[in-house]
């Protein structure tokens, strides 16, 4: 991967440690800071189950940033994704309440298990393809097209809804995600799928040649003969499905969802992929970087939350992070140019 | 990939060694909690004035009582609530003090805990009934929201019998009322309000809502909306209604500037008698110092306490209860004993539960007894 991405850059750095401390900045990171809280809480926050909290708490953040990550990459973004993720999360929770429950949208009926699925899925789809539309066909900048589908996603969320919560789903239903193989939560096993599917279309199909190319100059890209408008309209299309999955991957581990699933889950999403090292300037970025810094951001949770810090104060640390990783991250490529 | 790979690598040889260290750590475990009790807090969102309060007198509690309390604050995310539920959980927290963001989501949240031999006293937000089914261990330390609603509507109904000429806006025969409501789906907005309007039903009047909206429990959203509905429906209206106070004050500060007083060049003066110098009645929920100034200055009807401290101090001393005795089955809490039978509303309309119940009473703050409030 970090062949392709120097390729793109298009530079080799010859000092060999320079070159692992460079491309390895998150990795490292990450694994300097599972020490660190591993010796200031004598191991106790390395426990086994204090590591599958872990994996579970990120697992559906992960399909957020994988698919806002390559969104990034070709020099866009999405805010959209939190009421997508939301409002997918309300119409697949909606079909998955018990039949007995009074307060159940469709109250008497029963749905069977791949209807929610399909769902969901299918509302994370249209919404991907209408920013795709939005975007390549509308010549609408992605900030401000998915500024818009983040309202519409919200209203449709509320007026489906009725502003209730949607409760009592089937156990079934919910094993999707509180499910465990021995010792492994179901959740981490989609997301090696999803990660591992995304890394092959992004590193060894035509597909993901092309991203990285719009992503680097969307104009040159053009004019080497990709279908530039076609290409990104998938890229948002891919995006949604992901974020449909996640909606039905986090309303099955909540039990439940309401108007306010998903807030503000674009930030989390775009905070971790900007940690690992997916540059806002378009064409850099890696899978596997996107889950490090996704595992970064969750470990700084997770951490606090483990050692009782203030809530407050973790929102101090991870706006800092975040920055920092930015900063880093511009001056990287400020001094490539 | 080879990040990605190295990374797979190092969590399974992490889950593989950690595991194991587990199974060693139990006997070491258990004389750590011999020594100190320790009461988990999982809270909503301290955000919110109401909570925030909530959270400091529990911090109180445990300074006083010489307990570690462990408080996690979610804001506002279930799913945040739950990682943390679960790394207290970790950590070997057995008795919790619950403000759930999602009242369906208890029940959950009580078959984690109860998993691990723990309890929970449910505060603020209601659990389900199926939650308190979990075990004995399980309850209710709360002022339904919905009796917020029912107080707003007898103030209401107070004020229209005495000033029945005050209905006279828009349909003469029906309380017309504009509503600001707080987040949309949040369990204080959606009960307050369902139980005002039934509230007002109830009460034999005809309901004809002008126009309702959001404003997120900010008192400036609420004082532009209030311009709007101002613009379009100035004169139709007979009431506005918000879901907590410090929306009620934004919609008083829009009624002052657009002239909706008994007399607009002198902002004290009562003509009209109906104890209040606006024309237009305003009623909230919170009982803040703020709000029972205004009542004080008459530009606010009336307001609802709803009491942090005795919902604290119950779930609290229910806490400490189940970790210093094991048990608090028919035990009172804060003064107030478990109840005796169903009342109509849920979780504590069923029978089988009751015992697990505790009701701290919400008080109506009026115009009569206001000056009670004030600190």
């Amino acid at each position: 991967m970090e062949n392709t991405n120097s390729k793109i850059a298009g530079i080799k750095i010859p000092a060999k440690l320079k070159n692992i401390l460079s491309t390895h900045t998150s990795l490292i990171t990450f694994i300097a800071m599972l020490i660190f809280l591993g010796v200031i809480t004598n191991g106790a926050a390395l426990r086994i189950g204090s590591l599958q909290n872990l994996v579970v708490a990120e697992a559906v953040r992960a399909f957020a940033a994988l698919g806002v990550g390559m969104i990034i990459i070709t020099r866009g973004i999405d805010l959209s994704l939190g009421q997508v993720i939301g409002l997918s999360a309300c119409v697949a929770s909606s079909f998955s309440q018990t039949a007995d429950y009074n307060s159940a949208l469709y109250a008497g009926q029963e749905f069977a298990l791949w209807v929610p699925v399909v769902a969901g899925i299918t509302v994370g789809a249209l919404f991907g393809l209408f920013n795709g539309i939005l975007v390549a066909y509308g010549n609408i900048p992605p900030f401000i097209a998915t500024l818009g589908s983040m309202s519409i996603a919200r209203g449709f969320k509320l007026i489906y809804t009725q502003a209730s919560t949607l409760g009592s789903l089937k156990n079934e239903y919910k094993v999707i995600s509180q499910g465990f193989l021995g010792p492994i939560p179901y959740l981490l096993l989609y997301v090696l799928v999803a990660a591992f599917v995304i890394w092959v279309l992004m590193n060894h199909t035509k597909q993901g040649k092309s991203i990285y190319a719009i992503g680097g100059n969307a104009m040159a890209a053009k004019v080497s003969g990709i279908n530039v408008k076609a290409q990104l309209v998938r890229v948002y299309l891919y995006a949604g499905i992901l974020y449909g999955i996640a909606g039905i991957l986090l309303s099955a581990r909540l039990g439940l969802a309401n108007p306010l699933t998903g807030n503000d889950m674009e930030l989390d999403a775009i905070a971790a992929v900007t940690v690992g090292g997916i540059s806002h300037a378009g064409g850099v970025g890696t899978v596997g970087g996107m889950m490090i810094g996704l595992m970064t951001l969750g470990l700084i949770n997770f951490g606090m939350t483990f050692l009782g810090v203030n809530s407050y104060f973790q929102l101090l640390v991870k706006g800092g992070i975040i920055i920092l990783a930015v900063y880093m991250d511009m001056r990287k490529h400020s001094r490539k140019e | 990939m080879k990040k990605f790979l190295v990374l797979l690598a190092m969590v399974s040889v992490l889950f593989v060694s950690c595991q194991k260290k587990e199974a060693a750590a139990p006997e070491a475990k258990v004389e750590e909690k011999k020594e100190e009790i320790v009461i988990g807090a999982l809270i909503r969102n301290t955000d919110e004035q109401f909570v925030a309060d909530y959270a400091d007198v529990l911090k109180g509690l445990a300074a006083d009582a010489g307990v570690t309390l462990k408080l996690q604050d979610s804001r506002g995310d279930m799913a945040a609530q739950l990682d943390q539920m679960n790394t207290l959980l970790v950590q070997g927290v057995k008795h919790f003090v619950v403000v759930a963001n999602v009242s369906e989501a208890t029940e959950d949240m009580a078959k984690a805990i109860h998993a691990k031999g723990g309890s929970a006293a449910f505060s603020n937000i209601q659990p389900s009934v199926e939650a308190l089914k979990v075990g004995p261990n399980f309850f209710l330390a709360s002022s339904p929201e919905t009796v917020a609603g029912t107080f707003q509507a007898q103030i209401l109904d107070e004020y229209f019998t005495a000033n029945p000429e005050k209905m006279a806006n828009g349909d003469p025969d029906a309380i017309d009322a504009v509503f600001i409501y707080g987040q949309l789906g949040h369990p204080a907005q959606v009960y307050r309000t369902n139980a005002v309007k039934q509230g007002l039903i109830d009460a034999g009047y005809k309901l004809n809502v002008v126009a309702e909206d959001t404003a997120n429990w900010k008192p400036s959203e609420a004082q532009s909306k209030m311009d709007a509905w101002i613009s379009a429906y100035g004169g139709e209206f007979d009431v506005v209604i918000a879901n907590n106070d410090g929306m009620a004050l934004g919609a008083v500060e829009s009624l002052i500037t657009n002239g909706y007083m008994d007399d607009p060049n002198d902002p004290t003066k009562d003509i009209d008698g109906d104890g209040l110098v606006l024309s237009i009645p305003v009623v909230g929920v919170d009982a803040t110092q703020v709000a029972v100034k205004a009542m004080d200055e008459k530009k606010l009807l009336g307001t609802v306490l709803q009491d942090a401290v005795g919902q604290a101090t119950t779930a609290f001393e229910l806490a400490m209860m189940m970790a210093t005795e094991g048990s608090a089955a028919g035990k009172s809490a804060w003064g107030i004993a478990p109840l005796t039978a169903p009342i109509a509303e849920a979780p504590a309309n069923d029978a089988a539960i009751v015992g697990q119940c505790y009701l701290v009473p919400f008080k109506a703050v009026t115009m009569s007894n206001y000056k009670e409030f004030m600190q």
